[in-house]
């Protein structure tokens, strides 16, 4: 009985503790093998524990250029997505114009669709075109998919605002410009930053629509495709867990600022 | 203040609103509000109360006619141009500023450098000097009603215009802010028109009130003209409440009208009259509930002569504290209202018992009878 009602009362608890194991092992495990020493080409059982892969983690051939060109593809994509994300969705909250139905809903097209058959169209229409496979293909592939993200993210943050904030600030000798970069943009600014933090994942680790459209450009998840068939290097647990680091890091860091700035206002 | 000084008249001259869809929210209006007045503009929702207003701020064009404030036209200023500020409904605090900021708005954007001061004197005159560095929403709502008063006032606008500031208020801090407001606009002198529903509200505060309804403005004044003297039955209805009877003129006796109602006469002063009257023809006779008199029928007899008088039963009574509130059936009119202060309570007076009502003749209005009889009455409630 006092079992029962023990479990009772922390039911919540062991809930939550079960989901949050759940999600994190895969990340311990990757963690935990970054610090091995295996014995053949694969990193799959442990060995025993070293630091050799922290210490040199470009030390296998082509990994670390290829981690760059993700890099600079989500950069871009992230920039490009969100620059005319932002703008449609302003676009389509704003105004009423010709096709602004057809364009919201076929905004969510790439949401729904499979990837792979997005990505095999896009590959047949760049060929048609000429187009030299390569970075900028891939760009511009992820640009078009990250797009439905932001306009989804920013939309859903337009709409929810109140529009007599912007009619205040021109109430208060805010002209155009002025009321939008001093009111609407700040108060668009949260759905314009999960729109772009969505963009950047989405874009760092796609590999189906980037394999198709990528020519000769090896990114990091097709280079780590490519190698888990010939053997998977540790260097790639020391990447996967220093990004891991990375957002956790950064995760933390939003939330002191958020808890500091309430204390210091309450 | 000087008094001379009329470069805060708000002068509309002409100025309607008919939108894309047909709908005239506000019929061609000829107002003026001098300068440094409490103006209230009073009314149902949809009325055009609040388009009025909008347009004054400059947020919505004028289908025609035109806004002069003295003796500019600004009728085709941009809003940012005006010297003119807005307390919206439900206040439109910029969230993601603090209140310092919020109320500092204006003047940064006018290009005011050393801010400082203004702000803590304006926090300070409307009692929020300690909450500067907080944001709106850990303000409470009569606290963010004072913040969107003062993010207006700080900019010393020649106009301020309130739209329904204190809607969002519980009954209590509504009244304590009617108050307030009041006295903020007797420090600063600044025009205040303020857009309410609220005709208890619209009395308590402002120096001249226009009972608008279906866009136009019904009857202009001072609130206790409009009270004592409205001109139509909406005005009768919607400011407070009014009984009214269907009567007959009979003859004219020098300045005052004798009508016939039911089987009983009633006097009415011609000037409280703002209705043609000719013998044999219609007027509407009104009367307040408070101004009458509710004696038991059996002490008839003691009633002084001279006072109009209308028996009836008693239909149903309330009794709320400070007085008692009586319907009473009468042939002229199925539900007279009347409310008697708590002094001597007759314990006769019941539902059921016969009753004499009678008044002050002089407490008597006119009415056209062509118009709706119940025009105006439960509108507020549908407002509110």
């Amino acid at each position: 009985m006092a079992v029962v009602r023990w479990f009772k009362r922390h039911l919540v608890v062991i809930a939550g503790m079960i989901t949050l194991g759940y999600l994190l092992l895969p990340n311990v495990i990757v963690t935990v093998f970054s610090f091995n020493k295996p014995k053949g080409r694969f990193n799959y059982e442990w060995q025993q524990f070293s630091l050799d892969a922290w210490k040199q983690p470009c030390g296998v051939a082509d990994m670390c250029g290829s981690l760059s060109i993700s890099l600079q593809i989500a950069v871009w994509a992230t920039i490009g997505a969100t620059l005319l994300g932002t703008m449609i969705a302003f676009a389509l909250v704003r105004y009423r114009f010709r096709a602004r139905g057809a364009i919201n809903s076929l905004i969510f097209l790439p949401m729904a669709m499979p990837e792979v058959v997005m990505a095999a169209s896009l590959l047949t229409l760049f060929l048609n075109m000429g187009a030299q496979l390569g970075f900028y293909t891939i760009l511009i592939a992820h640009i078009m998919f990250c797009l439905s993200f932001v306009v989804t993210a920013v939309k859903a943050r337009v709409m929810s605002m109140d529009p007599r904030l912007e009619e205040a600030a021109r109430d208060l000798y805010a002209g155009p410009v002025q009321t939008f970069v001093r009111v609407t943009l700040p108060i668009a600014a949260p759905g314009i930053a999960a729109g772009a933090l969505l963009s950047f994942a989405l874009s760092f680790d796609d590999f189906i629509i980037t394999n198709f459209n990528a020519g000769s450009t090896v990114t990091f998840p097709m280079f780590v495709w490519g190698s888990a068939q010939r053997g998977t290097p540790v260097q790639i647990n020391v990447i996967g867990t220093a990004m891991f680091l990375v957002a956790v890091l950064l995760v933390l860091f939003s939330m002191a600022i958020t808890n500091r700035r309430n204390k210091v206002k309450a | 203040m000087n008094t001379k000084d009329n470069s805060g008249d708000v002068r509309l001259s002409g100025i309607s609103k008919t939108y894309d869809n047909g709908f005239t929210a506000v019929q061609p209006l000829d107002l003026t509000v001098p300068q440094g007045s409490f103006f209230a503009l009073l009314g149902a929702s949809g009325c055009g109360k609040t388009t009025t207003l909008r347009m004054i701020a400059g947020l919505e064009e004028p289908s025609s006619g035109t806004v002069f404030l003295g003796d500019q036209e600004v009728g085709h200023l941009p809003p940012y141009k005006r010297p003119v500020n807005t307390v919206f409904q439900s206040y439109a605090l910029f969230p993601h500023l603090d209140i310092f900021e919020n109320v500092a708005f204006g003047l940064r954007r006018r290009g005011i450098k050393s801010v400082k001061q203004q702000v803590v004197d304006m926090l300070d005159l409307v009692q929020l000097g300690e909450q500067a560095r907080k944001k709106p929403h850990q303000l409470s709502g009569g606290q963010q009603q004072r913040v969107a008063v003062a993010r207006a006032l700080i900019n010393h606008p020649k106009v301020l215009l309130l739209d329904e500031p204190l809607g969002a208020l519980d009954l209590k801090l509504r009244r304590q802010m009617q108050l307030e407001l009041k006295r903020i606009q007797t420090e600063v002198g600044i025009t205040f028109i303020h857009v309410t529903h609220d005709q208890e509200e619209a009395m308590t505060m402002a120096d001249t009130v226009a009972v608008m309804n279906a866009g136009r403005v019904e009857q202009l004044g001072s609130p206790a003209d409009l009270y004592e003297n409205p001109n139509t039955t909406f005005v009768a209805n919607f400011l407070g409440t009014s009984n009214l009877i269907e009567a007959e003129v009979d003859s004219k006796s020098g300045d005052e009208i004798i009508l016939k109602a039911g089987g009983g006469k009633l006097v009415l002063p011609e000037a409280r009259c703002s209705a043609p009257t000719t013998t044999g023809g219609k007027v509407l006779v009104g009367v307040r509930p408070e101004k009458i008199t509710l004696t038991h029928a059996d002490d008839a007899g003691e009633i002084p002569a001279g006072r109009n008088r209308i028996t009836g039963k008693i239909a149903d009574s309330s009794f709320i504290g400070v007085s008692t509130q009586y319907v009473i059936d009468s042939p002229v009119c199925p539900e007279f209202e009347v409310y008697a202060q708590n002094i001597d309570r007759d314990s006769r007076l019941r539902p059921g018992a016969d009753v004499v009502l009678h008044w002050n003749p002089a407490h008597t209005f006119g009415l056209d009878a062509a118009q709706d009889i119940d025009a105006g009455v439960d509108l507020e409630e549908e407002a509110a």
